[in-house]
């Protein structure tokens, strides 16, 4: 099996390209400017006097929340950027022709690619986020959002628009993939909005829509249970809900969906890549 | 298949929508022959290539690599390929590039850093064996991509325009190493252009034209076959086509042209023609390269 190599290829490639260290940097300096709001955010909160109990907690948790929504943008786009023209790219630039050759299986082509950007995906987010709670912690001496779950969810919806972008590269060229998987991306998060002013309106129809469209591609639903996981406390949960997640999470039934979406998706990127001619 | 084969195309075509890329190629290369694939360009040479190493999957026929179906993995676990278009990873090393593909062809862990420092030096950038392929010339990556298709010890190289970037010297020495692998009894498929370098390593040639296979076989016999040009009085053509009724003839400038087989036949002609009571002023051999036969093929599409 060269699955591993092609993982530790496509790694490697990634530090040696410097996109890691590129996504680093902002990733630091969007920490740094995150930690100031954090620091003024809370020393005005100590300055105002009364509300309701819990008020402070509530607050430093939804900056929390709001700071990892942030987070988990970075890395969808980048998830998207990494791999969406990881196949039909490399055919088209022939980079692939002599690595094709050898006795390795296409699908170990793809899966090896999946693997490597899913890896890189898993410690960016991992220390972003590991980050971003001690910055919190260290500010306000309140440690919340401390949830292995969270991190691992926001890192299955990287995982599921990497399974997209390598389904639609297997055939289409990087720029046309570019696009339709950012607009399913944004269908998505449009979807959950909707999904949330349907369950406010208690409109039906845009609440089914907003559903629809998590099943369709459920990146924003996975984020919704991440998001959960991470507003800790009654009144936290309620601030949470606003922009940055569901009044209503998803239940557990989404990450059988959300499995299945990308096994699909993993399942098709080999199927269609096997099929194609150099 | 005879165990004897190395590569073997039964009526293989490759149709994309309404063109006919390749059309119902038969070839077969044996083992330890250096076979030199021709064609003008757009003629399918490079799909057939793909077609060999499973990179493009044809619409017909059966294609054989080293006795297994091509694109399978045991077919590709002898193989080694340079691509025409010698684009590698470039944030790579020279060094690093041969490395990963030994891991890929499944070279012994013991034997790879010994094998790479190896082909490096045989392809003369030991001295660059750890600057990235972004700093290399066209050139270098066209030796780098030699090592790397040697890297596995091969027993079917498969060699896509080798010499297109090099110098005659870088030439020179790629011929020479064709000719090694040769001598130790690897199947070399040549893929070229250039004529000169095929005329002089290959045991055997075919020529492919829109698609079709139009000349194969041994140079020699190919070349075997030439064109007289005879200057004679009125009848010589009637008497050249009574005579080579199978030959191709036509007047060019006054003066007759006819394709022979070989020297019996222009000796035979030529009697006819004086028999008939034609006089016969002047007869010359024209054209008896590789390049000649490959332009007619490349004008007319036949022999």
């Amino acid at each position: 099996m060269s699955t591993h190599l092609i993982a530790f290829f496509t790694l490697r490639e990634a530090l040696r390209r410097r996109v890691v260290l590129a996504a680093a940097l902002l990733t630091f300096g969007y920490l740094v400017l995150y930690g100031v709001g954090v620091w003024f955010g809370y020393r005005d909160l100590q300055n105002t006097p009364g509300g309701p109990p819990g008020l402070t907690e509530g607050v430093v948790n939804l900056m929390l929340v709001g700071g990892l929504w942030s987070l988990n943008f970075i890395a969808s786009v980048l998830a998207v950027f990494l791999s969406v023209g990881a196949l039909s790219g490399e055919v088209d630039q022939g980079t692939l022709h002599a690595i094709a050759a050898r006795p390795v299986r296409r699908s170990e082509i793809v899966l090896g690619k999946f693997v490597g950007f899913t890896l890189m995906l898993a410690v960016f987010i991992g220390v972003s986020a590991s980050l971003m709670i001690l910055v919190v912690a260290v500010i306000t001496g309140q440690v919340v959002g401390a949830s292995w779950s969270g991190p691992f969810l926001m890192l299955l919806a990287s995982m599921l628009l990497i399974g997209l972008a390598l389904a639609g590269s297997s055939r289409l060229s990087p720029l046309p993939n570019g696009v339709i998987v950012f607009t399913l991306y944004a269908t998505a998060l449009i979807g959950g909005v909707i999904e949330q002013i349907g369950d406010v309106l208690e409109s039906a129809v845009m609440f089914n829509l907003g559903v629809f469209s998590s099943v369709l591609v459920p990146t924003r639903a996975i984020w919704d249970m991440a998001s959960a996981q991470l507003a800790t406390g009654g009144f936290a949960g309620e601030l949470s809900a606003g922009p940055f997640g569901a009044s209503n999470p998803p239940s557990g039934w989404m990450l059988l969906i959300a499995g299945l979406h990308l096994a699909l998706a993993l399942g098709f990127a080999v199927h269609s890549f096997s099929r194609r001619d150099f | 298949m005879s165990d004897t084969t190395a590569i073997s195309l039964v009526g293989v075509s490759k149709h994309y929508a309404a063109t006919r890329a390749v059309d119902d190629v038969t070839l077969s290369v044996a083992h330890g022959e250096v076979f030199g694939f021709l064609g003008p360009n757009g003629a399918g040479k490079s799909t057939v290539v793909k077609m060999i190493l499973g990179l493009t999957h044809p619409t017909a026929g059966e294609i054989e690599v080293l006795g297994q179906p091509a694109g399978s993995l045991a077919a590709r676990a002898d193989v080694g390929y340079l691509p025409e278009t010698f684009r590698f990873h470039d944030w790579l090393t020279a060094s690093e590039l041969l490395h990963f593909h030994a891991r890929l062809a499944r070279v012994d862990p013991s034997l790879r850093a010994g094998r790479v420092g190896e082909l490096l030096e045989l392809v003369g950038l030991k001295d660059r064996a750890n600057d990235r392929l972004s700093t290399f010339s066209k050139g270098m990556m066209q030796r780098v991509g030699l090592a790397q298709a040697l890297v596995g010890q091969p027993r079917l190289v498969i060699l896509d325009e080798p010499t297109s970037a090099l110098d005659p010297i870088g030439r020179r020495d790629v011929r020479d190493r064709i000719r090694e692998l040769g001598e130790q009894g690897v199947t070399v498929f040549l893929n070229s252009h250039l004529l000169s370098e095929v005329e002089q390593v290959c045991d055997r040639v075919a020529i492919i034209d829109h698609g079709a296979i139009v000349a194969e076989g041994k140079l020699d016999a190919l070349l075997s076959a030439q064109e007289i040009e005879i200057r004679a009085g009125d009848g010589a053509e009637a008497a050249a086509r009574q005579t080579l009724d199978h030959a191709e003839v036509r007047t060019l400038d006054g003066r007759l042209r006819v394709r022979v087989a070989n020297d019996g036949e222009t000796a035979t002609l030529v009697q006819r023609i004086v028999e008939a009571g034609v006089p016969v002023y002047d007869v010359r051999q024209v054209g008896d390269s590789l390049e000649d036969l490959f332009v007619r093929v490349a004008e007319r599409g036949d022999v």
